[in-house]
C-alpha cells in the first residue's frame, strides 16, 4: 500500500532553471495559478456581466462575501482599517480557493506546505512591523509593555511580549498548515484502507471519506476565516496598540 | 444566520487556543536553547526560556479568552462566579 503522505511529494512537471535558480514548474504551482484564476475569473465574471440594483447569483455571492470581509475588517481594525480591505479581501479569497482546490481528487493543496504558509505569514508579520513604525515611530516599541503593569514587572514583561509576538506568525502558519495536512492524510488513510480491504467491509471506510471530505470543506472555509481574522486583528494591535 | 456565526467563531477559538500555547513555549524553548548555544551557559537560558514561554503562552491564551467573553465581563473569573452564582440559586 501507498504511504498515506505520498500525494504530499512534489515532483517537477516542466524542468525549468534560471540563472542557478530551480524554477521548476510542479502540481502546487499549477494549482495556485488556477486558484489566482479562478478568484479573478469569479469577480470579473461579476463586473463584466454589468452590475445590477437586483443582484444575480454570481453578483450576490460577490456581494455577501465582500460584505462579510468588510465587516471583519471594521470589527478589528476599525474605520481606518478600510485602506487594508484589499488586502485582506485577496487573501481570503486567495486561502478559500486554494484550501478548497485541494479537495478535488487529484489536484494539490498549496496550503499543506509549510514553505506556503509561512511565506505569508511573515510576509503578514513584516507588514504589520511596518505599518506599526510608520504610523508610530519610535513609539511603537510601548506594544511591548502592556498598559497598567507594574513598573517592577516590566523586565519580565518585556520578554515575554517578544516571545508571544514571535510566535503570531509562526502559530498563524502552523496552524493552516497543520489542519490542512492533517485532514488530507486522515483521508488518504481512510480511502487507502478502502481500497485494500474486500467490497462487502470497504464500504465502511468509503463511508467516512464521504463525510471526512464534508468535514474537510468546513475545515478549509474555517481556516481561511481565522488566518483573515487574525491578520486583521495583528494590523488592529498595531495600529491601535492596545 | 446568527447561530451560524457563533458557531464559526467558536470554532475560531477552539482551533487558535492549542496552537497559540504550544507555539510560544517552543519560541521560548528554542530562544533559550540559542542563547545558551552563543554564550556556552547551558542549561540556564533554556530554563529561562521555557518559563518565559510558558508565560507568554498562558497569557495569550488568557488574552483571547478575555476578548472572546460576552460584552459586560471583564473578567474569566468574574464570569466563573456568576455560574457559581447561577448554580447555587
Amino acid at each position: 500500500m501507498e504511504s498515506p503522505l505520498h500525494h504530499f511529494e512534489l515532483h517537477p512537471i516542466i524542468h525549468l532553471s534560471i540563472g542557478g535558480l530551480d524554477l521548476s514548474i510542479n502540481k502546487a504551482v499549477i494549482a495556485m495559478w488556477i486558484g489566482m484564476a479562478i478568484v479573478f475569473g469569479l469577480f470579473m465574471l461579476v463586473v463584466r456581466g454589468g452590475l445590477s440594483m437586483v443582484p444575480g447569483k454570481i453578483q450576490s455571492i460577490a456581494e455577501i462575501s465582500l460584505e462579510f470581509i468588510k465587516g471583519m475588517v471594521k470589527e478589528f481594525i476599525g474605520d481606518e482599517g478600510m485602506k487594508y480591505f484589499n488586502f485582506v479581501g485577496s487573501l481570503f479569497f486567495f486561502m478559500v480557493c486554494c484550501n478548497l482546490i485541494g479537495l478535488i481528487p487529484g489536484s494539490y493543496t498549496i496550503t499543506s506546505q509549510l514553505v506556503v504558509t509561512g511565506a505569508f505569514a511573515i510576509c503578514i508579520f513584516i507588514m504589520t512591523l511596518v505599518i506599526g513604525f510608520s504610523k508610530h515611530g519610535g513609539h511603537f516599541f510601548s506594544i511591548l509593555v502592556p498598559p497598567g503593569v507594574p513598573k517592577l514587572m516590566i523586565p519580565f514583561m518585556v520578554p515575554i511580549e517578544v516571545i508571544s509576538m514571535i510566535a503570531r506568525p509562526i502559530s498563524l502558519s502552523v496552524r493552516l498548515f497543520a489542519n490542512m495536512t492533517a485532514g488530507h492524510t486522515v483521508l488518504a488513510v481512510l480511502f487507502g484502507l478502502a481500497m485494500s480491504a474486500p467490497v462487502w467491509l470497504g464500504w465502511l471506510p468509503f463511508g467516512f471519506t464521504v463525510i471526512i471530505n464534508g468535514l474537510e470543506m468546513a475545515i478549509a472555509l474555517i481556516q481561511a476565516y481565522i488566518f483573515t481574522t487574525l491578520t486583521c486583528v495583528y494590523i488592529g494591535d498595531v495600529i491601535k496598540l492596545h | 444566520m446568527a447561530q451560524d456565526s457563533g458557531f464559526r467563531e467558536g470554532m475560531g477559538i477552539a482551533l487558535r487556543l492549542g496552537v497559540e500555547l504550544i507555539v510560544a513555549t517552543f519560541i521560548g524553548v528554542m530562544m533559550g536553547y540559542a542563547l545558551d548555544k552563543f554564550f556556552d551557559t547551558r542549561p540556564w537560558f533554556l530554563v529561562l526560556g521555557v518559563l518565559f514561554g510558558g508565560a507568554a503562552g498562558s497569557l495569550n491564551v488568557y488574552r483571547i479568552a478575555t476578548a472572546s467573553l460576552p460584552g459586560d465581563v471583564k473578567d474569566p473569573l468574574d464570569l466563573q462566579k456568576n455560574n457559581k452564582k447561577q448554580k447555587d440559586r
